[in-house]
């Protein structure tokens, strides 16, 4: 009898510990949290997908280690201290810049790999195709790079992107050349020209400025769209010359934009204004070689982060310290900034989650709620909205100035702190030619 | 009037530089009937080759022609000894899927080795020259452009010199025609082929070295002009080193021409439609032979 009262009470206490402390259970049992990775590190996108790896290694390296100092999620300590200390490990694949290949991997990644999330691609297009697995799936997936609207609002359940979009990030250019002239900018710029790649980034760019020149008062003069990847613009430059715009709205990667500048320079064309939007101008290997040639001086565009002020931060320094350690001695560009921000943001999801169950890990993603103050990139916060879009990510415009470094704009409180005066018109190429180079 | 002769003009400029990518193929599969699906990466490699020599050793682009295409010649017959002679006799598809091995080994290693950084060249001789502009009836002229297109019909014509009038060139068609014919007057068709190889390697990445003035350099540059050179070769006749030269201008005008009138997206669309039409009525190319 009191066997059997002993054995009783050892069942419900059993039961108890199973009903109770099933989280507890379930996080002592994770020993590592995996994450696929799917990058383009060789083909047409491999330059931005050595960027992702080293952000991605970053963060495993924050996360994994005790940076006692460093003021952003999972920093100070080592592994998830919600699961025990569990540390993470990311599962890199390459896709070669290749859609079908992609989606192989992911589903080899759910299937054999069983990771807890999938972070990837890093452009819009391929994340686009491997959006509809991860979604069969039920596992989390984010890009946080991607800034094609269309992401998002397709109203998925297991899609999140921490960084703004191409319509939040094109409407900073479009308000800013908008207010610009009440803020001491020209007020004669009437007329503008497109010129887009072909793929889907390029176009969803295209079709936000076609949707907001005219509101900003600018005659769309020209809509010429561009294949990724050809040998010459020579053409395509004469077409501009014809046009005339005061503003070229160029969205164009870095091989394409240089073969622009040759064939523009060669024409002895230079509009009063470019305003770019991402490609190029967040290519920190771009903006380095510009430094050679006054290439880039006058160039303005759209970024994620008010660049030049945000140095100033110490977590955006450690973290860069670290990043260095993988990129071969390289800065953290604003594009490996969003994407250590919304890996670190995706540490502390996992974290809180306290359980690697998709379930769990979504209800955590939704309930964000972060302060600036734990990001190494100047977005408000991170608070989603129904589609799972950061609706805290923002937007800034840049400009290159004649040192080759990025300074910003607008928003004008921002620009009051940057005090930088904008370099207006563009400058000739005979002026970029004659003015002493930086990197000389 | 003046907007139609400038993209012509434009046209043909870059018409020689796809000449001198081009004929590398031309020689390799051309004439010799050999397929390389890595030419491409033989290019990519000049391009770094150019670039490394002019950033860490202070060789302008166009003085590293010289090593470049001696080192490239070494390179190329080594592939054909290590790799191409093996799979000579084999099925066309085992030359396909060896030559593609072989583009991603060199892709692959040279992402590992320098990253898929873009790189520039920021200062050559070329580029210094890229404020100067020459005008003629209202058409503008780019030095740099000009001067490379000079440089790339030059190397060209001295190819064919070297093809069609010396012996070493006669030789090489011999071997190209019939093998065994040619062993039977004392030429080593291995060595021809070598010799082929690494003439076609070496012409490529000279064309590299010139291109690095106006392109950024990466691992995957090569693609683009691939496609192009393998149109190039076929529109011109497989073997004809001067049809290799009408083509890539015929190639580079098509390109040039369509987008002052059309949509970008027509510009190689209309580049192969040109060689499908020429396909019907002379398969065998504008100056090629059956």
């Amino acid at each position: 009898m009191r066997r059997l009262f002993v054995a009783i009470i050892v069942l419900a206490v059993m039961l108890t510990g199973a009903l109770i402390g099933f989280p507890t259970a379930r996080a002592a049992n994770v020993t590592e949290v995996l994450i696929g990775s799917v990058l383009p590190l060789t083909g047409t996108f491999a330059n931005y997908g050595q960027q992702y790896l080293w952000s991605a290694q970053t963060a495993e390296d924050i996360v994994n280690n005790d940076y006692g100092d460093l003021q952003v999620p999972l920093g100070p300590g080592k592994g998830f201290p919600g699961l025990g200390g569990a540390p993470i490990k990311f599962i890199v694949r390459d896709d070669q810049s290749r859609g079908e290949q992609a989606r192989t991997i992911v589903e080899q990644l759910i299937s054999m790999n069983k990771v807890h999330w999938i972070n990837g691609e890093g452009t819009s297009g391929i994340t686009s195709i491997i959006q509809p697995v991860v979604e069969s799936a039920g596992l989390p997936l984010t890009c946080h790079a991607c800034a094609s609207p269309t992401l998002t609002e397709k109203g998925l359940k297991w899609f999140w992107r921490t960084g703004p979009n191409d319509k939040t990030m094109v409407a900073s250019v479009f308000s800013f050349l908008k207010e610009w002239r009440e803020h001491g900018g020209p007020g004669d710029l009437k007329t503008i020209a497109l010129f887009t790649c072909d793929n889907l980034f390029c176009q969803d760019n295209r079709k936000v400025a076609t949707e907001l020149a005219p509101k900003a008062g600018y005659q769309i003069v020209l809509d010429l769209t561009t294949k990724t990847g050809g040998t010459t613009l020579a053409s395509e430059v004469q077409r501009l010359q014809a046009a005339n715009p005061d503003v070229l709205f160029f969205v164009q990667y870095t091989a394409d934009a240089t073969i622009f500048q040759n064939d523009a320079r060669r024409a002895g064309w230079m509009p009063r204004v470019i305003a770019t939007s991402n490609g190029a101008y967040s290519d920190e290997t771009w903006l380095q070689a510009q430094k050679k040639s006054n290439g880039g001086a006058g160039w303005l565009g759209r970024d994620p982060t008010a660049i030049d002020l945000v140095h100033e931060r110490a977590s955006w320094k450690k973290v860069n310290e670290v990043y260095k350690k993988y990129s071969r001695g390289q800065n953290m560009g604003e594009l490996a900034m969003r994407e250590i921000t919304g890996l670190l943001w995706m540490a502390d999801v996992i974290n809180r989650a306290k359980s690697v169950e998709p379930a769990a890990l979504a209800k955590a993603a939704r309930d964000t709620n972060m302060g600036p103050e734990q990001l190494i990139i100047d977005y408000k916060g991170i608070k989603f909205d129904d589609n799972q879009q950061n609706v805290l990510a923002t937007g800034v415009v840049t400009q290159i100035g004649w040192d080759g470094e990025k300074h910003t704009l607008w928003p004008w409180d921002l620009a009051s702190k940057a005090k930088f005066k904008a370099v207006y018109p563009s400058p000739s190429w005979q002026e970029r030619d004659s003015k002493p180079k930086p990197a000389s | 009037m003046t907007e139609l002769a400038q993209a012509i003009v434009n046209g043909l400029q870059m018409g020689f530089l796809y000449a001198l990518v081009a004929v590398g193929l031309t020689i390799i599969w051309g004439l010799m009937e050999m397929i390389n699906f890595a030419h491409g990466e033989f290019l990519m490699l000049g391009m770094f080759g150019a670039w490394w020599l002019s950033v860490a050793v202070g060789v302008d682009p166009l003085l590293a022609i010289v090593p470049l295409g001696i080192l490239m010649y070494g390179f190329g017959t080594l592939v054909y000894r290590l790799l191409m002679r093996r799979v000579q006799g084999g099925d066309p598809f085992t030359q396909i899927f060896a030559t593609i091995g072989l583009l991603f080994l060199l892709q692959n290693t040279v992402v590992a080795g320098f990253t898929s950084d873009y790189r520039f060249v920021g200062d050559s001789v070329l580029t210094r020259l890229s404020g100067i502009k020459l005008q003629l009836l209202g058409i503008t002229f780019g030095a740099p452009l000009l001067a490379a297109a000079g440089l790339a019909l030059l190397l060209f014509l001295a190819l064919y010199l070297l093809i069609e009038r010396t012996e070493f060139g006669l030789a090489l068609q011999a071997t190209s025609e019939d093998r065994e014919a040619a062993r039977l007057v004392g030429i080593r068709p291995q060595r021809m082929f070598a010799v082929a190889w690494g003439v076609g390697a070496a012409l490529v990445a000279i064309a590299g070295a010139i291109l690095v003035n106006f392109f950024a350099v990466y691992p995957q540059v090569g693609l683009q002009f691939t496609v192009l050179a393998y149109a190039i070769v076929a529109l011109g006749g497989f073997g004809s080193i001067l049809g290799t030269l009408f083509a890539a201008l015929v190639v580079g005008v098509i390109q040039s021409v369509t987008v002052v009138y059309l949509p970008p997206a027509f510009k190689d669309a209309f580049v192969f439609a040109s060689y499908l039409l020429i396909g019907l009525f002379r398969p065998q190319g504008l100056f090629g032979r059956f």
